[in-house]
């Protein structure tokens, strides 16, 4: 199968699993609607009704995590086609990425002494 | 056909995973029982909660489905029994499960309710953790394999399979994956004792039955990629190729269920701090490791 | 009765046309019932009842449940809690009473029954039939509940003080007021309440976390200073000027949210409300919604006996201690001697139900960790702990050594405990294994090892005392006086100060442990991430039937 041909197949999977799914939405549609109640709609927490909405600046501590991560995401990316050609390459291929490797962790290293790795 | 064939055998086995996983709760074996569960959902209501973001809160548990399924349409089953044999198939893998993250943060902001969107943004974090553990020991694969496509890295296990070969990699994949299937002990997103559910809180009847589908498929998906990756894929005596995939893979799929039981749930914290002090130098490790194994070893 | 041919549910849904499919649907729910137990889980067990072994799943929240299940008698602010519970269950929902009066908020239950095993699976037993036959009903009631009733005020998002009950504009600013629905019942929670939500991304409504006195004040001293110009374009200096800094020294929104009366692995009945800055808590309050109403005020004289089983009624989870106590404050009152063949077994019921009790602190923690295995270890042991015999216990003493082997080589479990929830010897007010526990260290890990030395030691006095049973007032007459008793309770020390006149309980005063460590929960909170707060808060074992108010 060419790539197109496969790429294709796999977004009609995709559709298709999306379409049943809807498809069962509609089978329990049939068993009757939601009824309106008062109360009902309020996200359950714990007992109490808290009306108010949610959606705000979310105080996410991971920060100096994901500043790191980006990096290694970013090598991530060159290792891909890198690892398919190592052992045609050779030692070269493992010299090279080892110093690019080396270069990251030693940036992994700088930011956990400067804390970074931890719970801000 | 072949289609047909490996969306059954990946929903077969996302059914037998829940018998197990109902027999180790009650003690009993009750074929028809996720069946018959999944019935009773489609008979409670759907409520949509208040003010929510209806895109968001409708797509997420397609979104997880639909994931789960493109992750295993990529993974062979047998040499010749596999969707599609992408030329980048370890790659699309990585690529589909990332939208495991885009659904879960879908389906915490959706609602609009505080248990929900905590645990969302808290499964950011977790893959901020699990995400190199799990694209770095798939790179060391691909090394030894010369090549991303899945059939081509399960041939080059045919004498040796790479939990042998690479160790260190299967521990941190096998980590990672049920860090990123989102199982206990790193279900921080739906947390039981912490936020009541969580993510899964509030979708009810129908919603939820396909939400609890995704999460098992999902499982069986990420189990399907560890058979392929780290257990020699089809290879094995006297069975048929297929059979020993599924073997394999309910064997993983099973072993994930289990250890989720008696293990405490891990801090956060504790989570990313491990992760990157010690999970990302042992799989650049394990890189330069099967590296140096590829080019001394013949 | 179980003689009606056809049963009906109230929280049924609605059918206009019967088919087949609605059939086969109600008769597999039937079969699959989840029951969302009110207080808690840790009741049931308490009393006994194994749910689980009756054919229903435990559910953590309303929305996954089917079957509302209330054991004993609850308060009335526990009957609004049921009320708001049962409005956000998805239809069909059934409700089911054990061992007490339905709750008033509630129109009336489907199925009631008594405190039993055999009547709580008889009473599944008929929620079964009634979801089988009446899931889907003509013509079902809404339900409604004062609690739940919406009012929509319309505030202005600068100046939240000005409210109006119609939209128009802001006498102080000339802004669009913002709809912004309230509850009827304030409460505590609606003035304490940090933050309304952000309808539209340039119309914020900054409120400090201040004790709600001079929230308003500071509010509109900064109002002035937003620069709203033509557009109502804010910059993210502006935006961000009065929120609070968190300990990073970012500004975010902070959410008042509740893990409330009754939450997963948290005693039922205990209303904990967090401030959250993201997942960390900055501010936690906990107030007992389950305590006794009557203190000694309004407290009308009862015989003894009465008083010793309302008060063992009263405190569901630890009723052999209370009962004790009860039974010694008058008996010594009445001037009646010790005698030791009752003190023996006296005290063997209540090392017995300190071993009960820990276990089912066990099963809650298990619940809150995600610990399965624990959960469930811990409830079928307390089962068979509960009412054991003195051979049944000799029977029983290898499963509880490997229980706590197994938990000391458990990984993770100590990284999860260790260093959360800190009370040093100086904090005052500990009690019993808090109190214990603050010496070798005083986190989480220190009382779950001080609970399970604890375990271990109630066994060995039980081995050597004799056979356990249950404390009964002794034969007291008609006498007058006053009495005063402690006894170490799961959970701590318990006084009990009373006066009896003629044989009846004139007036009492209670001091419990559990009121003294709910106070502690502020400190302790504060500044930790939501899981270790709950894990800290959850290692108290608390029981909000024993907070006096």
């Amino acid at each position: 199968m060419g790539v197109l041909e496969q790429y294709s197949l796999l977004l009609a999977l995709a559709v298709g699993i999306a379409g049943t799914v809807f498809g069962v939405y509609g089978l329990a549609r049939l068993m009757g609607p939601t009824r309106p109640e008062p109360g009902k709609d309020v996200p359950a927490s714990a007992g109490v009704l808290s009306r108010d909405p949610v959606w705000g600046r979310y105080h996410a501590r991971y920060y100096g995590y994901a500043l790191l991560f980006l990096a290694f995401d970013m090598e991530m990316a060159f290792m891909y086609p890198w690892a398919v050609v190592y052992k045609e390459v050779g030692l070269v291929a493992l010299l090279d990425m080892g110093v690019f490797l080396a270069i990251l962790f030693l940036g992994l290293l700088y930011g956990w002494s400067q804390g970074a790795l931890r719970r801000q | 056909m072949t289609v047909a064939i490996v969306l059954l055998t990946l929903f077969g086995s996302a059914w037998l995973l829940a018998v197990i996983e109902g027999w180790t709760v009650t003690g009993r074996l009750q074929p028809a029982a996720p069946l018959l569960s999944g019935l009773a959902h489609l008979g409670r209501e759907s409520i949509v909660p208040r003010s929510p973001d209806r895109v968001f809160f409708e797509a997420a548990p397609v979104l997880l489905l639909v994931v789960a399924v493109l992750g295993a349409a990529v993974l062979p089953l047998a040499p010749d029994l596999v969707i599609a044999d992408l030329g980048t198939g370890a790659l699309f893998i990585n690529a589909a499960l990332a939208y495991v993250l885009v659904a879960l943060i879908m389906a915490g902001w959706g609602p609009n309710g505080a248990y929900a969107m905590i645990g969302g943004w808290r499964f950011l974090g977790q893959l901020i953790a699990y995400s190199m553990l799990i694209v770095m020991p798939i790179t060391a694969v691909a090394m030894r394999a010369e090549s991303l496509v899945n059939t081509a890295i399960v041939g080059s296990q045919a004498d040796l399979w790479n939990i042998v070969y690479q160790p260190l990699g299967f521990v941190l994949f096998y980590i990672a994956a049920m860090a990123l299937a989102f199982r206990s002990p790193f279900d921080l997103p739906t947390a039981e004792g912490e936020l009541a559910g969580g993510v899964d809180a509030e979708y009810t009847g129908v919603r939820l039955a396909v939400l609890r589908l995704a999460r098992l498929t999902l499982v069986v998906t990420l189990a399907a990629a560890t058979t392929v990756f780290y257990l020699g894929g089809w290879h094995g005596p006297l069975l048929p190729p297929w059979a020993w995939s599924l073997i394999k893979t309910l064997a993983v799929a099973v072993s994930m269920l289990l250890a989720g039981g008696y293990l405490p749930r891990i801090r956060e914290a504790d989570l990313m701090r491990w992760c990157w002090t010690l999970g990302i130098p042992l799989a650049l490790l394990n890189i330069v490791i099967v590296g140096l194994l590829i080019l001394v070893v013949p | 009765m179980t003689s009606d041919p056809t049963m009906t549910l109230l929280g049924a849904r609605h059918q206009k046309r019967p088919s087949a499919l609605k059939k086969l649907v109600s008769r597999v729910m039937a079969r699959n019932l989840s029951c969302l137990i009110v207080p808690g889980p840790e009741v049931a067990l308490a009393h006994g009842l194994d749910v689980t072994a009756a054919g229903m799943r435990i559910a953590a929240t309303p929305r996954d449940a089917g079957v509302l299940l209330i054991i004993g008698e609850l308060s009335q602010k526990m009957d609004e809690v049921v009320a708001v519970l049962y409005a956000q269950m998805p239809r069909p929902r059934a409700t089911l009473v054990l061992g007490g009066p339905a709750p008033s908020s509630l129109p009336h239950p489907d199925v009631s029954a008594g405190l039993s095993q055999e009547e709580l699976t008889e009473a599944v037993g008929r929620v079964q039939r009634a979801m089988a036959e009446g899931a889907f009903a003509a013509s079902p009631e809404d339900f409604d509940a004062s609690v739940l009733h919406v009012r929509i005020e319309y505030v202005c998002p600068m100046h939240p003080e000005v409210v109006q009950d119609e939209p128009g504009s802001c006498p102080k600013c000339g802004m669009d007021l913002v709809a912004h629905e309230a509850g009827e019942d304030e409460g505590a929670t609606e003035e304490a309440s940090g933050h309304h939500g952000h309808d539209h991304e340039h119309h914020h409504d900054h409120e400090q976390q201040h004790d709600g006195s001079d929230g308003h004040s500071e509010d509109e001293h900064s109002g002035h200073e937003h620069d709203h110009g033509a557009s109502g374009f804010m910059s993210m200096i502006e935006v961000t000027k009065d929120l609070s800094r968190s300990a990073d020294g970012l500004q975010m929104d902070w959410l008042e949210v509740p893990f409330g009366p009754v939450f997963p692995g948290l005693p039922g009945g205990l209303k904990l409300t967090f401030t959250l800055d993201g997942d960390g808590v900055t501010g936690g309050q906990a107030t007992s919604l389950a305590g006794m109403t009557t203190e000694g005020e309004d407290f009308e004289e009862v015989d003894a006996g009465t008083f010793i089983d309302h008060l063992a009624s009263a405190m569901p989870l630890a009723p052999v201690s209370y009962r004790l106590l009860a039974c010694l404050a008058i008996e010594q009152a009445a001037g009646l001697n010790d005698d030791p063949a009752t003190t023996q077994a006296r005290n063997a019921a209540l090392e017995r139900e300190r071993i009960a009790s820990h276990l089912g602190w066990l099963a809650q923690v298990g619940r809150q960790l995600g610990f399965a295995w624990l959960t469930h270890r811990a409830s079928t042991l307390q089962l068979q702990f509960r009412d054991a015999n003195r051979n049944r216990f000799v029977e029983l003493e290898p499963a509880l050594r490997a229980l706590g082997t197994r938990l000391g080589r458990t990984p993770l479990l100590k990284a999860r405990l260790k260093g959360i929830g800190v009370l040093s010897t100086e904090s005052s007010d500990l009690r019993g294994p808090v109190a214990r526990a603050a010496n070798e260290g005083g986190d989480a890990w220190a009382r779950l090892w001080q609970r399970l030395a604890e375990i271990s030691a109630s066994f060995d006095l039980i081995k050597g005392a004799g056979e356990p049973e249950l404390p009964s007032l002794r034969d007291i007459g008609g006498v007058s006086g006053t009495g005063e008793a402690t006894v170490d309770t799961p959970r701590g020390e318990a006084n009990l100060r009373l006066k009896l006149a003629r044989g009846h309980v004139k007036s009492y005063k209670l001091d419990t442990a559990c009121s003294h460590h709910i106070g502690l929960v502020e400190k302790l909170v504060e500044g930790r991430e939501l899981g270790d707060a709950l894990v800290a808060v959850g290692s108290l074992d608390l029981s909000p039937w024993e907070v006096i108010p």
